[in-house]
């Protein structure tokens, strides 16, 4: 894939499915055309250098495909919190977010009805809204940060290295193998602080679920328990989420860092998988919180069965990651980041 | 106090000045680009001959003002455009349509006017 084709790529990435095709060939064509000129111009092919001159200054693709977009919603308190260029994309994290949250939800209560429990509007309605609450604010916190820093540096992108994939590209069947592939040469700013933000609203979550189950078992917390497994893995956990905003803050002063990351990311996937295989040996997960009372035992029973098939699940999906994590490693040869990180930012003056 | 207030004000009015004409300029200009688009569609172009044309006329516009616009213009009805190939290579060909070549007229004889009436005023 050439120069041009990955930036129309993160062009088509950012616009909506029924505009892609139109507005890639004609961007595609317009580029080509403006290269030919420039050829015919000098007499002789243009650089890579050259090429990703002219492809700057056409600026950032997620700016330039905002323009083509006919939705122009933003969200505004006063000044401008999110504004047109990231509005899609936070709606598109959003409404994931609050799908899976209210999917995870909607498993519990189901759980729970069938056991016998008696529910409540109130325990319902009070769990949504408190799950939407969360949800709405951490979301809406990251999203306002990275408009922040695009608003302040609108030209911090990169030409190469892109290979037509966006970090905030959502479509996550097909972003996860790109990603891996990819060849990036820094570790994104955005990335990073948003990593920063988001491990430390973990960290204060996972505070509070010590304190307050109801944050994680929603009404449920009134006759069920966590099981002491989880009181166990508290720390390591606490202790990976630090490491990874240590390692974020790392990769805030050294950008260039990206083998670095590559490494420290099979390191904590695999420490996150050792945490994952002794949670599941522990066999349960919930408890009921009275022993005597009948109906709690079935329900309990259901969500351990439901935490095992999701155990089981990260398992699998850690270690296919892993896997790749390695395979790519290996595959890459060593020092291909580090220095052509340092030549791409000299050019640019970074 | 009120020299002050002045001494302040033109201690720092190249960069305010500068920007602030750069904003008027821009917003100047956005007004005069859908005539000189339409008036340059009056012949066939596909989006670089076209982008080329109107920059070697002195109204240089980059692809991300330029192809929005000749959407929105379509969808109004003003363009109609083609699919093409045309060097082995598939263009996208504008031209002015019927209510184009209406609205282009329109919207010359009330350039004229407002020109007539900048010229009486400068």
């Amino acid at each position: 894939m050439d120069l041009v084709d990955s930036y129309v790529n993160a062009v088509a990435k950012a616009l909506p499915e029924a505009q892609r095709d139109d507005v890639i060939g004609e961007l595609s064509e317009d580029i080509r055309s403006e290269i030919e000129d420039k050829q015919k111009e000098l007499g002789r092919p243009l650089t890579e250098e050259e090429q990703e001159g002219l492809l700057r200054q056409r600026g950032n693709p997620l700016l330039l495909a905002a323009r083509y977009r006919q939705d122009q919603r933003s969200i505004a308190f006063g000044g401008q919190i999110i504004g047109p260029v990231l509005f899609p994309f936070y709606i598109k994290v959003l409404s994931f977010n609050l799908g899976l949250t209210f999917l995870v939800v909607a498993i519990i209560f189901t759980a729970l009805a069938v056991s016998g429990q008696k529910l409540g509007f109130h325990d319902i309605v009070s769990t949504c809204l408190l799950q939407l609450f969360i949800q709405l604010s951490v979301v809406t916190l990251i999203f306002a940060l990275v408009e922040r820093n695009l608003a302040k540096h609108p030209d911090r992108w990169h030409v190469k290295g892109m290979s037509g994939k966006f970090r905030l590209d959502l479509n996550i069947e097909k972003d996860i193998p790109l990603r891996l592939g990819r060849n990036i040469r820094e570790v994104s700013r955005f990335e990073s602080v948003s990593i920063i933000v988001a491990c430390a609203v973990a960290l204060a979550w996972m505070t509070e679920v010590q304190n307050f189950p109801v944050l994680i078992l929603g009404p449920a917390a009134a006759f069920l328990k966590l099981a002491p497994i989880w009181y166990q893995i508290y720390f390591p956990i606490v202790a990976l989420t630090a490491l990874e905003i240590v390692r974020a803050i790392i990769n805030l002063v050294r950008p260039d860092w990206v083998r670095f990351r590559a490494y420290y990311g099979v390191f904590v996937q695999a420490a996150g998988l050792g945490i994952v295989y002794f949670v599941i040996k522990a066999g349960r997960w919930v408890e009921a919180a009275n022993s005597g009372a009948g109906g709690t035992a079935r329900t309990v029973e259901i969500i351990n069965q439901c935490f095992l098939y999701a155990l089981v699940g990260t398992a699998v999906f850690s270690g296919v990651m892993i896997l790749i994590r390695v395979v790519r490693l290996v595959r890459q040869p060593h020092g291909q980041h580090g220095s052509a990180s340092v030549g791409a930012r000299a050019k640019e003056g970074n | 106090m009120w020299r002050t207030v002045c001494g302040v004000h033109y201690m720092t009015p190249g960069t305010d000045n500068h920007e602030l004409f750069e904003n008027l300029r821009l917003e100047l200009r956005r007004g005069s680009l859908v005539l000189a688009v339409l008036a340059a569609l009056r012949k066939e172009h596909y989006g670089y001959t076209l982008r080329k044309t109107l920059g070697e006329r002195g109204m240089a516009i980059d692809e991300g003002t330029l192809y929005p616009l000749l959407r929105r213009l379509e969808s109004h009805g003003l363009l109609v455009s083609e699919w093409r190939e045309e060097d082995k290579r598939n263009k996208r060909f504008y031209k002015l349509s019927a209510d184009g070549k209406e609205m282009l007229k329109q919207l010359l004889t009330e350039w004229q006017g407002i020109n007539s009436s900048l010229n009486g005023l400068l």
